[in-house]
């Protein structure tokens, strides 16, 4: 569904990523781990058009996205959670999740999408006229993943969203990341809790200064020696 | 006596404050969605003045009736304005782009009041249709035809400008950039064309704001930069981001400065000036700002 081939990607003058590959099939769930700045954030603001590489092309269901826009990677089904999770902060938690579906194909399905994650995230329903800022951290993540959700995106991208939250909420955010993968959507998940993503993952990808430096099955990488060591703080 | 002084007063301010609030509201749109500050906005009004001056003496067009026309003028100038000469800054960040942004501002500033003189020569124009000048009396204060539809324009002006923001998607995609630009590109929201749509709202209310000032003050070429500095002061008064707000803070300037007359006859103007300062110095978020 989603290929990366060999993107190089600048942030003006500094070069973040050199020749760096990557596949997200259809309800595969696939992590990036690596260190701070190694650029994974990088690379899934390049695959929402955002940043747009220097050589090297973005292939999603055959399209070819390099140097579209960012609202041409949301049409062709394609979502980032970025890592501050985006919150329209002032507008209520309704407005956010309409925002979501902004994109006409998705607009036209937004009630069907409102229950389901209603059905997703109970709490979003009791707390949809408020305030999007005066809810907890846990809370925006909801607001953020749910929000998401109303793109109908057909491959989702979450940066950090362990980022900031307490352990248990983790739990349950992880568990609505793995419901929405097993309901057909492709996941690329950015995480530094390692351990909890590779568990979590299929396949995953080791990320090193801006390089891919190794990947595999999930299981694999839990297991490999060089990426214990690294990321796992195990010897 | 005083009572009719102090209602006559308030009347007269409240008549002048909403036009101090409809310009400061289309200027306060695009600076809290653009973060484009637009030194032209006023510039904009005395285009809009000058086209409502024309559609009366030149094809006999009633103002209130040009109303609509000057706005949608007004609205497709500002786009091609947009395009040509701010689309570029844009791209920028935050502070290169607000520098950059007055530069252009300014030198819109020294060329369109030419344009305008070259047109319009440099005499003192109003617009006065038939019934200009003809008020009633209600209780004993006077009211008269002219500023009280212009009121009622104002009112309806933003009104319609609040529902469109807060009750329609496009309205939404306007504050959801205004809140989070990079957010708002996530959510498939053409940035660009909510930029080029918002400054040619925020230059389209300058225009209806430029017809209600033509008809009830002075009109020449160089009153552009005048009520931009009258919509700064609304807006830092206001705060940014809040439609009602910069309405309701304009009618406040309005009322201050028609009490301040009284006392201080000319130098009433420099009230706003103060309020702008004080303003900046114990509430710099404004009064109806959040954060």
């Amino acid at each position: 569904m989603l290929k990366v081939d060999q993107i190089d990607v600048f942030h003006g003058d500094l070069q973040a990523l050199w020749g760096v590959s990557l596949e997200v099939g259809k309800g595969e769930l696939v992590c990036l781990i690596g260190a701070n700045g190694a650029g994974k954030t990088t690379i899934v603001e390049s695959i929402s058009c955002l940043l747009p590489p220097a050589a090297g092309n973005i292939w999603f269901n055959g399209e070819r996205l390099n140097d579209k826009p960012a609202h041409k990677a949301v049409q062709a089904g394609i979502c980032l959670i970025p890592e501050d999770k985006g919150i329209f902060r002032g507008m209520r938690v309704l407005e956010n999740l309409e925002l979501g579906a902004f994109n006409p194909d998705s607009r036209r399905l937004r009630y069907d999408t409102f229950k389901f994650v209603y059905e997703l995230f109970p709490l979003l329903e009791s707390r949809k006229n408020q305030i999007a800022g005066s809810l907890s951290g846990g809370e925006q993540q909801m607001v953020a993943i749910g929000r998401a959700l109303m793109g109908r995106p057909k491959l989702l991208m979450c940066d950090e969203p362990s980022l900031g939250l307490a352990p248990i909420v983790v739990k349950n955010i992880f568990a609505v990341i793995k419901q929405i993968c097993q309901s057909g959507v492709g996941i690329l998940l950015v995480e530094q809790n390692v351990r909890a993503a590779l568990k979590l993952a299929q396949r995953g990808y080791v990320i090193e200064n801006g390089r891919v430096a190794g990947h595999g099955d999930a299981r694999d990488l839990l297991n490999d020696e060089k990426v214990g060591s690294a990321y796992l703080g195990t010897t | 006596m005083i009572t009719q002084l102090v209602a006559q007063t308030v009347v007269n301010g409240i008549n002048v404050g909403a036009l101090y609030g409809l310009a400061a509201v289309g200027l306060s749109l695009t600076f809290g969605v653009m973060k484009i500050l637009n030194i032209a906005h006023g510039e904009f009004l005395m285009v809009g003045g000058y086209l409502a001056f024309w559609l009366l003496t030149l094809r006999g067009i009633d103002p209130f009736v040009s109303v609509p026309l000057v706005a949608v003028a007004v609205f497709l100038l500002g786009m091609i304005c947009y395009r040509f000469l701010f689309a570029g800054i844009a791209r920028f960040e935050e502070e290169t782009k607000v520098k950059n942004s007055l530069l252009v501002g300014f030198g819109l500033f020294l060329i369109v009041p030419q344009i305008a003189r070259l047109l319009w020569t440099a005499d003192v124009r109003s617009i006065t249709p038939k019934y200009s000048g003809e008020s009633f009396p209600l209780l004993n204060v006077r009211i008269a035809y002219v500023p009280l539809g212009g009121l009622l324009i104002a009112v309806v002006v933003i009104l319609a400008l609040h529902l469109l923001l807060t009750k329609t998607y496009f309205g939404k995609s306007v504050r959801g950039t205004s809140e989070n630009w990079k957010a708002a590109k996530l959510m498939g929201i053409n940035v660009d064309r909510t930029y080029l749509f918002t400054f040619a709202i925020g230059t389209g209310l300058a225009g209806v704001s430029g017809v209600l000032v033509g008809l009830t003050q002075a009109l020449t070429p160089d009153i552009g930069m005048e009520w931009t500095l009258k919509a700064l002061i609304v807006v830092v008064l206001a705060g940014i981001g809040s439609v009602g707000g910069a309405f309701f803070a304009g009618i406040i300037l309005g009322v201050v400065e028609a009490a301040g007359a009284i006392f201080m006859g000319p130098y009433a103007v420099a009230l706003g000036l103060v309020i702008f300062l004080l303003i900046l110095m114990l509430r710099p978020q404004g009064l109806f700002g959040n954060e």
